[in-house]
């Protein structure tokens, strides 16, 4: 019962979604660019062999994409909870909380709608990176396993997002908390630097920052293999993480009737 | 059997203790068309909260078709339709996957679905418009197209919160057209809400007025008009000193047929009288030999208005949920959409 109920709100998602094309395609337009301008400026750095060693990659491009990746699906994710928030101001989530709907299905439906769009953005960006020369050393099941653990963070990201939302009212207030996290989160991960060329502090932030998870086993899968010593630990933390934000989104939209 | 709707000291304290419900009782009978009436804050949209499952009463018990709107939650929202003021379609969808999404939401069966999308399109007019997004559809569209949701799934009670707000009159009337139908082809109990007092008095069989979270009349339209009294007189004293004035009053108040005398706009007055006609001649006579002139006199009968007036000390002021909020709620839209 509750699949099809998850089905029916992941399916007023996708409509709104492929309504947006235009939408979808500019939040890939950023990370694109990030990829083109900060891999071409950077890649005198690589000539340096001190710099290569860091990087583990003669290519900041190859070393940069499964960082670009991630954020992308952490933009995505972040914002995710907006939707409840138009919902509630337009009146539609009291439509569908005065239905039979089951309850959790609001939140599980529109994190099946996220994961699709992140799914699809990353897509994209893997494929402009093939055009700009990035060699996957995993090939094809390599590139399938970054899609999957990119869109497993983006899915963190838009179950706190969706959990806050079912108590925050205003979007102001939601984006504020999110952004609040989104930049810190971004520039103390490896994303966009190789942990090696870190302080040492820095270093141990990164090390239990929920991106650095992600990035982690996907930097391994795309530039060195399946070494799966540096990919099950993060693979591990994302999935514990995953199924915690889906509960507490369930939770908080099972609650919100006062 | 009768009573599909039961409320029983009905209680919401919100935080901060603000009473907006405070004890409120009714019955609505199967089949019958209910107003809800009360100005803006008298408690009206957490009442229907509490019917719709939306909140939960702090006390007292309602039950609808005999479901504790508490315990029985999930099955309540099974028999019930709610139109909520918000036209709360999917602007992105188009009408008919509006009513798709709609009939997943009650879980009814493909075939079924597309039979009744169909019918309610029909009934409301919107067969043609179905395949176009909602987003090019004119305000009274979307309130058809919103209430077209609210009656697919073929609810016992359907709750009806300001149906014609902000719309245009030939609209208005379109819908009332469609309430009254749903009560005689389907015999659907209708809870209404609505600012538009000659609307209430043309639809609802009953009608119960609302202030500061506590009913403070319920019967039928007549039998409200006949409590406060047939027929409405209104008078202005164009001269006269201030103790004149006061004693002429004094005097009017002691007509046999006057009910009750308020204070109106600048120097007018306004009784509610019976057989009024005869008032007319009586109150000249009452204020004979006083220094004072009446300017103007009219009677009319008796409105919902002025029961709601009498009952609330407050006029329902239209504008408040106008057509101003219509717009509003059209621009919030249209800025989403960028």
């Amino acid at each position: 019962m509750i699949l099809r109920d998850i089905y029916w709100v992941f399916w007023r998602e996708l409509k709104k979604l492929l309504r947006q094309r235009l939408h979808i395609l500019m939040a890939v337009v950023q990370p694109a660019v990030w990829l083109a301008l900060m891999g071409n400026a950077m890649s005198g750095l690589t000539a340096n062999p001190v710099a290569a060693r860091m990087l583990g990659t003669g290519n900041y491009l190859e070393f940069m994409t499964p960082g670009v990746m991630v954020m992308t699906s952490l933009f995505g994710g972040v914002y995710g909870g907006a939707s409840v928030l138009w919902d509630r101001r337009l009146g539609f989530l009291n439509k569908m909380l005065t239905s039979p709907l089951h309850r959790a299905a609001i939140p599980l439906g529109k994190l099946l709608a996220l994961l699709v769009q992140s799914l699809f953005q990353v897509l994209l960006i893997a494929i402009i990176a093939l055009l700009l020369g990035v060699h996957f050393a995993t090939g094809l099941p390599g590139i399938v396993f970054l899609l999957l653990l990119a869109g497993l963070f983006g899915m963190i990201m838009g179950g706190i997002s969706l959990a806050l939302a079912a108590r925050i009212k205003s979007h102001e207030t939601l984006f504020a908390i999110m952004n609040f996290f989104t930049m810190p989160l971004m520039f103390t991960s490896n994303a966009l630097y190789p942990t090696r060329a870190m302080p040492s502090w820095l270093q141990k932030i990164a090390a239990y920052n929920p991106l650095s998870f992600a990035v982690t086993p996907m930097r391994t899968v795309a530039t060195r293999g399946w070494v799966w010593g540096d990919i099950l630990p993060g693979l591990a933390a994302l999935l514990v993480m995953v199924v915690l934000v889906v509960a507490l989104a369930v939770h908080q939209f099972s609650r919100s009737v006062d | 059997m009768g009573a599909i709707i039961e409320a029983q000291e009905l209680v919401k304290v919100f935080p901060g203790g603000i009473r907006a419900v405070d004890g409120v009782s009714f019955q609505v009978e199967e089949g019958e068309i209910f107003g809800f009436l009360g100005p803006n804050g008298a408690g009206k949209s957490t009442t229907i909260a509490m019917l719709t499952t939306l909140r939960r009463p702090t006390g007292g018990t309602a039950r609808i078709a005999g479901l504790d709107v508490v315990r029985d939650a999930d099955k309540v929202r099974r028999v019930i339709g709610n139109v909520s003021q918000d036209l709360a379609v999917d602007d992105d969808l188009t009408g008919y996957e509006n009513l798709k999404l709609q009939a997943g939401f009650y879980r009814l069966p493909r075939r079924e679905a597309e039979e009744r999308i169909e019918e309610v399109l029909a009934m409301v007019g919107l067969t043609e418009r179905a395949r176009d997004l909602v987003e090019t559809y004119s305000g009274g569209m979307r309130k058809r197209l919103d209430i077209a949701c609210g009656l697919l799934h073929r609810p016992r009670v359907l709750f009806l919160d300001e149906p014609t707000l902000g719309l245009d009159i030939q609209t208005r009337r379109e819908i009332w057209d469609y309430i009254r139908r749903l009560r005689e082809e389907v015999g659907m109990t209708i809870f209404l809400t609505t600012h538009y007092m000659e609307e209430a008095d043309s639809l609802c069989d009953r009608i119960a007025i609302i202030d500061r979270g506590k009913i403070v009349a319920i019967g039928t339209p007549e039998e409200l008009k006949g409590r406060v009294g047939q027929e409405v007189l209104e008078f202005e004293f164009s001269s006269g000193t201030d103790e004149a004035v006061a004693a002429a009053v004094a005097r009017i108040k002691n007509i046999p047929n006057v009910r009750e005398v308020r204070r109106g706009s600048g120097n007018g007055y306004v009784a509610t009288v019976v057989q009024g006609a005869q008032v007319v001649p009586a109150l000249f006579e009452a204020i004979a030999g006083l220094e004072v002139k009446v300017g103007s006199v009219s009677l009319k009968r008796a409105t919902l208005d002025d029961v709601f007036l009498y009952y609330t000390g407050r006029k329902i002021r239209e504008e408040e949920g106008g057509e101003g909020a219509m717009r509003t709620r059209m621009i919030m839209r249209r800025v989403r959409g960028r």
